[in-house]
């Protein structure tokens, strides 16, 4: 137990928890919002996220952006980034409900059969990018992680003796928050998202009252994808690399974030994601980071023992406009 | 509809059979002939995956052996059989299982790792199938838990760890070490042995965990030791990415890892982070094998010679003075390996009861990384 450590970097490791949390809490989102509409635990979100990652190193590659490149170059290229991972995540994130769960709740499937087929989905767009990739563009691509280029080049903008802050902390903070603040305000204030809490809450009844359930589940695909694409961004700002199956853990932990937070509910995915973030970084440094996972899992154990629908309790059909 | 449904499946039926069929006639080749021997040499180990190129350049040595002695002893058919075990011990014992049941079988050149040799070697002799590895590096495989048929051709991370600190302390003479494992079966040893001889040198250590991307936290820690050195044992998977974080989190600490990052995969997956780091290996550098393996091995891969490229032609060259010898079972490759005595490209070899070569014989390197490539520093000296 090393307490000496974590009071000497108290400030540090909270930055550094919040910045791991804030990914969490975007592809918690992706999780929320599914669930909060068709009770289904869409654990395909996880190569959304996947997806979303590669996308940026083929933005980065379109352009030509490394290391070395010019300012101007490399701002165009981030750009694309926060364009291409939204847009590739999203993409895949519709294309999963369309071709997989669609079907099935036409067919009113048991919801055995939509976690089953999640499942499948996840593993089908797993292997496929550990095959296809190394077959299409061959090595490095394949099962091996892959560096993605670090444009941004890692500065302190803060540096005390108790507190140092990154610029790409400060970049991934902040960019996650704006993203939660806009999606929580769509959800509860647009017309759309009306149409989201409506479906929510009662499908049938929704139905009567002119809502398209078939476009409001496609939205929610849509926003949940779009997050996790940001997320996907971000995470390459941050960590500079990707691999076929990067999206299991973290889809594992932003679930568990999505479910400590209350599932079904945005802003409780935020707290999840921060505060699963938080707990892993002061274990890690507390016992060895080899034992961030079970105290995050411990954590959440407790938690729902107390609370058994998460902190902020789940509901996306109870905010109220 | 229905009658194409029908078409179909006799369609999958037709080329089932087929398949099998053709199964059927490979397996019939081997086993009959008149003259010279008939027999496979399974090879198991990372032939795909994040951690392959420690591994196939041995391979491809034990090929380069193979070829070599086919060419000139043409009634003879030794087959070499790649099993892809991706490094992977639950995968690994399947393929062993398979190899040991399967008579043809009189040898396996690995298991390249330790996690999935300590998986099989249990299996392997309990069919009385002699392995040769050409890279598990773990000390417990022979000296705590040693199995009858198992036996390697390089030192044991016993003597890799003593080599390693020496490194540090008498020739990068670093005051301050940080060492990190990936609590692997490779990986935990060879860091305590590290540990235990640098003693008060080590001012932190972390573990992290096979698969990890993410190695913030223990960046953070390595950042708060500010030591000179920053050990990684464990293997190119995690090392890539770990070396690429602690650079962008600021840390100039010497970085240094064991045989488990050696190979093209670290340098490619760290980037411009890995030049200048350090890796040891218990494998020679071929420009130091005599004759023409460098420029052969070269000629025939289109590439320099890789980690335990001469240990994994050396490994196949006893099993073939094996079958020179008239060794036809496994039994007699058995007592031939185990009263093996020669000189091979990488050393001098003779097992001794647990498997292992004489500490006397074998060596230890320090590679550095120039220009995404590893280049021979210095042998280390073992104590």
């Amino acid at each position: 137990m090393n307490f000496h450590e974590l009071f000497a970097h108290f400030g540090d490791l909270t930055v550094d928890g919040l910045t791991k949390g804030s990914i969490y809490a975007l592809v918690a989102l992706g999780y929320t919002l599914v669930y909060g509409v068709l009770r289904l635990i869409n654990f395909a979100h996880s190569e959304v996220f996947m997806v979303g990652t590669w996308a940026v190193l083929g933005a980065y590659s379109l352009v030509g952006a490394n290391e070395g490149s010019s300012v101007g170059l490399i701002i165009f290229a981030t750009l694309l980034g926060f364009v291409f991972a939204p847009a590739a995540s999203a993409g895949t994130a519709l294309a999963v409900e369309r071709i997989a769960y669609r079907p099935l709740r036409k067919k009113g499937a048991p919801p055995l059969i939509f976690l089953i087929t999640a499942i499948g989905c996840s593993l089908v767009l797993t292997e496929t990018f550990g095959q296809a990739l190394h077959a299409i563009f061959g090595p490095p691509f394949g099962r091996a992680a892959v560096s993605i280029p670090s444009l941004i080049p890692e500065k302190e903008w803060i540096s005390t003796s108790w507190l140092t802050v990154s610029n790409t902390q400060v970049i991934v903070i902040v960019a996650a928050i704006v993203m939660m603040v806009s999606l929580d305000t769509f959800v509860n204030r647009s017309r759309l998202g009306r149409g989201v809490r409506a479906v929510a809450q009662d499908p049938d009844t929704a139905a009567l009252m002119g809502v398209n359930q078939d476009r409001v589940i496609m939205l929610i695909f849509v926003l949940g994808g779009a997050m996790a694409g940001i997320a996907a961004m971000l995470w390459t700002i941050r960590y500079d690399i990707t691999k076929f199956d990067i999206g299991f853990l973290i889809g594992v932990k932003a679930f568990t974030a999505a479910v400590l937070g209350g599932i079904g509910n945005l802003r409780g995915a935020l707290v999840g994601g921060l505060l699963l973030g938080v707990v892993e970084v002061y274990s890690s440094t507390l016992f060895s980071s080899n034992w961030e996972d079970v105290t995050a899992f411990v954590v959440l154990i407790l938690v729902l023992m107390v609370r058994p629908t998460g902190i902020l309790g789940e509901s996306l059909a109870k905010a109220r406009a | 509809m229905r009658r194409n449904k029908w078409l179909g499946l006799g369609a999958v039926a037709i080329s089932l059979g087929l398949a099998v069929s053709a199964c059927g006639t490979t397996d019939n080749k081997s086993g009959s002939n008149s003259k010279g021997i008939t027999a496979n040499i399974g090879v198991m180990g990372a032939l795909s995956g994040a951690n392959a190129s420690v591994v196939i350049p041995s391979v491809n040595g034990a090929e380069m052996a193979l070829a070599e002695w086919s060419a000139k002893h043409p009634d003879d058919h030794i087959r070499l059989v790649k099993f892809d075990s991706e490094g992977d011990p639950a995968k690994a014992t399947p393929l062993a299982t398979k190899m040991a049941t399967d008579k043809s079988f009189l040898g396996v050149i690995g298991g390249a790792f330790s996690g999935e040799t300590r998986a099989t070697k249990a299996i392997f002799s309990g069919a009385g199938l002699t392995m040769i590895s050409q890279s598990a590096t773990a000390t417990d495989l022979t000296l705590k838990d040693p199995a009858p048929t198992f036996h390697r051709v390089i030192a044991y991370d016993e003597i890799q760890g003593g080599a390693i600190a020496n490194y540090i302390k008498d020739i990068l003479k670093a005051k301050t070490v940080f060492v990190v494992d990936d609590s692997s079966t490779y990986g935990q040893p060879l860091a305590d042995k590290v540990k235990s001889v640098l003693g008060s040198l080590v001012v932190g250590s972390d573990k992290a965990q096979t698969g990890q991307t993410d190695f913030s936290a223990i960046v953070s820690k390595a950042k708060a030791a500010n030591a000179d050195v920053v050990f990684y044992a464990g293997y190119a998977a995690e090392a890539g990415p770990f070396a690429k974080q602690l650079r962008d989190g600021g840390v100039k600490s010497q970085f240094m890892g064991g045989d488990g990052l050696y190979g093209v995969d670290f340098p490619k997956a760290a980037g411009s982070a890995a030049e200048g780091a350090i890796v040891t290996c218990p494998c020679i550098p071929a420009e130091k094998i005599g004759g023409t393996f460098g420029a052969d091995y070269q000629k025939k891969f289109g590439e320099a010679p890789g980690a335990y490229a001469g240990e994994g032609y050396d490994a196949m060259t006893i099993f073939l003075k094996a079958f020179e010898s008239g060794a036809k079972t496994r039994a007699a490759v058995e007592k031939f390996v185990d009263n093996y005595q020669g000189q091979g490209l990488t050393k001098t070899y003779k097992f001794d009861s647990k498997g292992d070569v004489a500490q006397s014989n074998v060596v230890v390197w320090a590679y550095k990384v120039k220009g995404g490539q590893l280049v021979p520093d210095q042998e280390i000296p073992l104590s």
